[in-house]
């Protein structure tokens, strides 16, 4: 496995920590999370309902969109004070996404943990024209704004928090091979 | 040193660029033994090695203009090449001075640098720049100063922070790089943007490298050299560009191979930074066509050697399968089997 | 390379301000903030190493400075330093080095020092002024000090002197930093125990706790070092380090920061038990006796090192 692919660990609450959030972009935290002993634990999901529909006050908190959640995160995390813990549950860009939201108000190594859940959905960056392709399950993608043919790398980038995505026929236009699906 | 400069050739295009006998006796050729493998081949960066191209702190030679022009075109097209992050401004700052000091001092027909506190006069003839600017103060230059002096030096640079026990790459001017992405490895730390190198994690190079390379101490530079093979002598092999180059490979015959087929080598030099104590990393591209290689006996049989010998994992990772045979096959008449001595160096003064 | 030192500064009985030029008058290397010099101190018998920050300011070219505090009980370096150097005279440094360098992702800057540990954080203001950082620093030292402390800290709400323990609540202080501060400890042992242990218990990560130590080094029970490669045997006795000894020696070991922190002078042990005191190797390589930091580490046997 490459090296630049990031390897997630198994989910843990971190005892050092004085306060802790968890957020995930799935509706629940997956069942075999483990147990949440800790008394102050707070949890987001991302629980699509219709516009309108107030989720707020329960608990866990539901948020909308992911955008939404993102959005609430960065500026709740510029009132915390070191100690706090912040742990992603999800889809490999969420993690990196809310990875990102958290690098910038200042939580680094050993603060932030990520957990991989669900599905195993990538998104490619087309290196030829800058674009992001979001929700890819293949081995090979199409631009969606330049068309170029993509094979999908396992270099990662955590700053674009995407998958490398190069022509696969460069060197002989046309001759593509049979895409699988290889990240459902 | 008595650096003549041609007018520029062109890397892309018709390439009409072509090594002097001056160049080709001075060029950086990577390959000490019969074989080649992975290594840290790191040896204390000093002025003076087996040919002239390691004469000078930061070496330039006669295809300065031609790369500068270069340069200029692919950062037009391109801005996205050359970036800095934000919290990397010192290092452009103590990357500008280094340069500018150096190229000074090895090249006083050239370029001239006169201080006067913090008012500084930069003088580069060929280039026709004469340029006066503070210090420190990034409005008084016409480009950022990272970018600034980096459209001026031949190679690639990238600066290393040092924090949390690991270098990460958070700057970079890549203009002419063998197939990598500075937008897309912008910010990675070391195994990361070293992830797609096959063979050396396992046998732990870059484990160890890292671990000297933490400890890079001020006044000690370093350098390595690496290498790779490019159809034409072009420098911009990018992988945003690879529909552009990548059709090339396929035009190599066993006809054209000696005048398509370029030996590509980095002379990799490592420099702490004395303000930002972030590590610069200057990786000084060559190019040289196998029929001007050949032109040294001593080469010519050795690459042949390297070529044929070469763990299959690495050919592939370099992209040859397409052609390596046809490289074998040229030269092979090159190669009349005696034993060549180790080292580098040409061992002929003249071709 | 050659220094000179071009000015001495009493700025207490105990504290000197020593400034030095390179020799042959050229500039000197550029340093950054946090850097350290090792000054080559020769005194009767042996010539000693020792670090000293930088104080003055990073793009000063043509001193540095550096303040010595002399050590009761010295084993000879900061004696020498206050009792026998004198302006005019010649003295061999090494090139800066940095290993306490400014965290450049860091938005805020909370420093902790403590007495002789104000150095690296005099260098450290410049730079974070001019960048206009946002920045704290707490420096504490003693009564009997406060006025030559006082005189080296400028005025500001970001600086607060303190000479009592009691004006200093680490837990709140620490307590209460938003997420993109790091922490910088300077000073003796004792005060960076008890501030990186609160801080740890406030739940900080490693990554935001920077600190710097020089200094180490102190003596122990004399013991004996046979060198595998050197093919000598070296005592190294109660008042000096290993390090000072295989040099006394007239070998030239590798070192660095000369506080146990950096990895530098590390070297195989081959046989016998070493006494770590350092920073630096992990607990599998202290378990498994195969190295040592010669610069603060000794032994409870015989040692016999690959060198």
């Amino acid at each position: 496995m490459i090296k630049s692919r990031p390897i997630y660990e198994p989910f843990r609450i971190d005892p050092a920590g004085r306060a802790h959030l968890i957020v995930t972009d799935l509706s629940a935290l997956p069942e075999d999370i483990g147990e949440l002993e800790f008394s102050n634990i707070e949890l987001w999901v991302v629980h699509v309902v219709a516009p309108g529909i107030q989720a707020q006050d329960s608990a866990p908190r539901a948020f909308r969109a992911v955008a939404d959640l993102l959005a609430t995160l960065a500026v709740r995390l510029r009132r915390e004070q070191v100690g706090f813990r912040l742990y992603a549950v999800g889809t490999e860009p969420f993690l990196w996404d809310v990875h990102n939201a958290a690098r910038a108000a200042g939580l680094g190594k050993g603060e932030i943990l990520l957990t991989h859940a669900g599905s195993l959905k990538r998104r490619v960056y087309c290196t030829h024209c800058k674009t992001m392709n979001e929700d890819v399950t293949t081995s090979i993608v199409k631009c969606r704004a330049c068309n170029a043919n993509l094979f999908v790398r396992d270099h990662f980038s955590r700053r674009l928090a995407a998958f490398m995505g190069v022509a696969v026929d460069a060197e002989v236009p046309g001759e593509i091979p049979a895409a699988e699906v290889l990240y459902p | 040193m008595n650096l003549i400069i041609k007018p520029p050739e062109t890397f892309r295009g018709d390439f009409s660029m072509r090594n002097s006998d001056e160049a080709i006796l001075r060029f950086p050729f990577p390959f000490p033994e019969d074989n080649y493998m992975y290594a840290v081949n790191m040896e204390p960066h000093v002025r003076g090695g087996p040919t002239a191209a390691y004469d000078a702190v930061f070496d330039l030679d006669e295809h300065y203009l031609g790369d500068m022009q270069d340069r200029a075109l692919v950062l037009n097209d391109d801005p996205l090449r050359c970036q800095v992050l934000p919290h990397m401004a010192d290092a452009e700052w103590d990357t500008l001075e280094l340069l500018m000091e150096n190229l000074a001092q090895d090249y006083p027909h050239l370029f001239s640098l006169t201080k006067n506190g913090d008012e500084w006069r930069w003088v580069n003839r060929p280039m026709n720049i004469d340029d006066t600017f503070n210090f420190g103060r990034a409005d008084t230059l016409p480009y950022p100063p990272f970018e600034y002096i980096t459209r001026q030096v031949q190679g690639d640079f990238t600066i290393q922070d040092q924090r949390d026990d690991n270098l990460f790459m958070d700057g970079g001017m890549v203009t002419s790089q063998a197939d990598w992405s500075l937008n897309f490895d912008l910010g990675m730390a070391f195994h990361e943007w070293h992830g797609p190198v096959p063979v050396a994690h396992e046998i732990g190079v870059f484990d160890r490298a890292l671990k000297y390379l933490l400890r890079l101490q001020y006044g000690k530079p370093v350098r390595r050299l690496n290498w790779t093979l490019t159809v034409n002598p072009r420098l911009d092999t990018s992988p945003e560009n690879y529909p552009l180059w990548g059709p090339d490979k396929a035009t190599v015959t066993p006809e054209n191979v000696g005048t398509k087929m370029c030996l590509r080598v980095e002379l990799q030099t490592l420099t702490r930074l004395p303000r930002s104590n972030a590590i610069l990393f200057g990786i000084r591209g060559y190019l040289i066509r196998l029929e001007e290689l050949v032109r040294v006996k001593k080469w010519g049989a050795r690459l042949h050697r390297v070529i044929r010998d070469l763990h299959p994992e690495i050919a592939e990772y370099k992209g040859m399968p397409r052609y390596r045979q046809m490289i074998v096959d040229y030269l092979a008449p090159f190669d009349d089997g005696a034993v060549l001595n180790s080292g580098t160096a040409p061992e002929q003064s003249s071709l | 390379m050659i220094a000179r030192i071009a000015n001495i500064l009493a700025l207490s009985t105990s504290i000197k301000r020593i400034a030095l030029v390179a020799a042959d008058g050229a500039a000197l290397p550029t340093a950054a903030a946090g850097a350290h010099v090792l000054l080559h101190i020769p005194g009767p018998r042996r010539v000693w190493k020792n670090a000293y920050s930088l104080v003055s300011a990073p793009d000063e070219r043509s001193k540095y400075e550096i303040i010595v505090r002399r050590v009761e009980n010295s084993r000879g370096g900061s004696a020498w330093l206050h009792d026998h150097a004198a302006i005019g005279q010649d003295i061999e440094i090494s090139l800066p080095a940095n290993l306490f360098p400014i965290a450049r992702t860091a938005q805020k800057h909370l420093l902790l020092s403590a007495g002789i540990g104000i150095t690296p954080f005099l260098a450290y203001l410049p730079v974070l002024q001019a960048g206009a950082e946002n920045f704290e620093w707490h420096h504490c030292c003693k009564q009997a000090d406060a006025p030559a402390f006082a005189a080296l800290l400028p005025s500001g709400r970001d600086i607060t002197l303190h000479t009592s323990r009691n004006t200093l609540d680490l837990e709140k202080l620490l307590g209460r930093q938003k997420l993109n501060t790091h922490l910088y400890v300077c000073g003796p042992a004792e005060f960076m125990d008890v501030a990186v242990a609160t801080a740890q218990k406030l739940g900080w990560p490693a990554a935001k706790i920077h600190k710097e130590s020089f200094g180490g080094a102190t003596g122990g029970a004399p013991f004996t070092v046979k060198l595998a490669k050197s093919n000598i045997m070296v005592e190294v006795g109660p008042e000096e380090s290993l390090l000072e000894a295989l040099e006394a020696a007239g070998l030239n070991p590798p070192c660095l920061c000369r506080g146990g922190a950096c990895g530098e002078c590390e070297l195989p042990v081959l046989e016998g038990v070493p006494e770590h005191h350092d920073h630096f190797l992990s607990a599998q390589k202290r378990a498994a006796n195969s190295a040592i930091m010669t610069c603060v580490s000794r032994a409870k046997t015989i040692l016999v090192l690959d060198f």
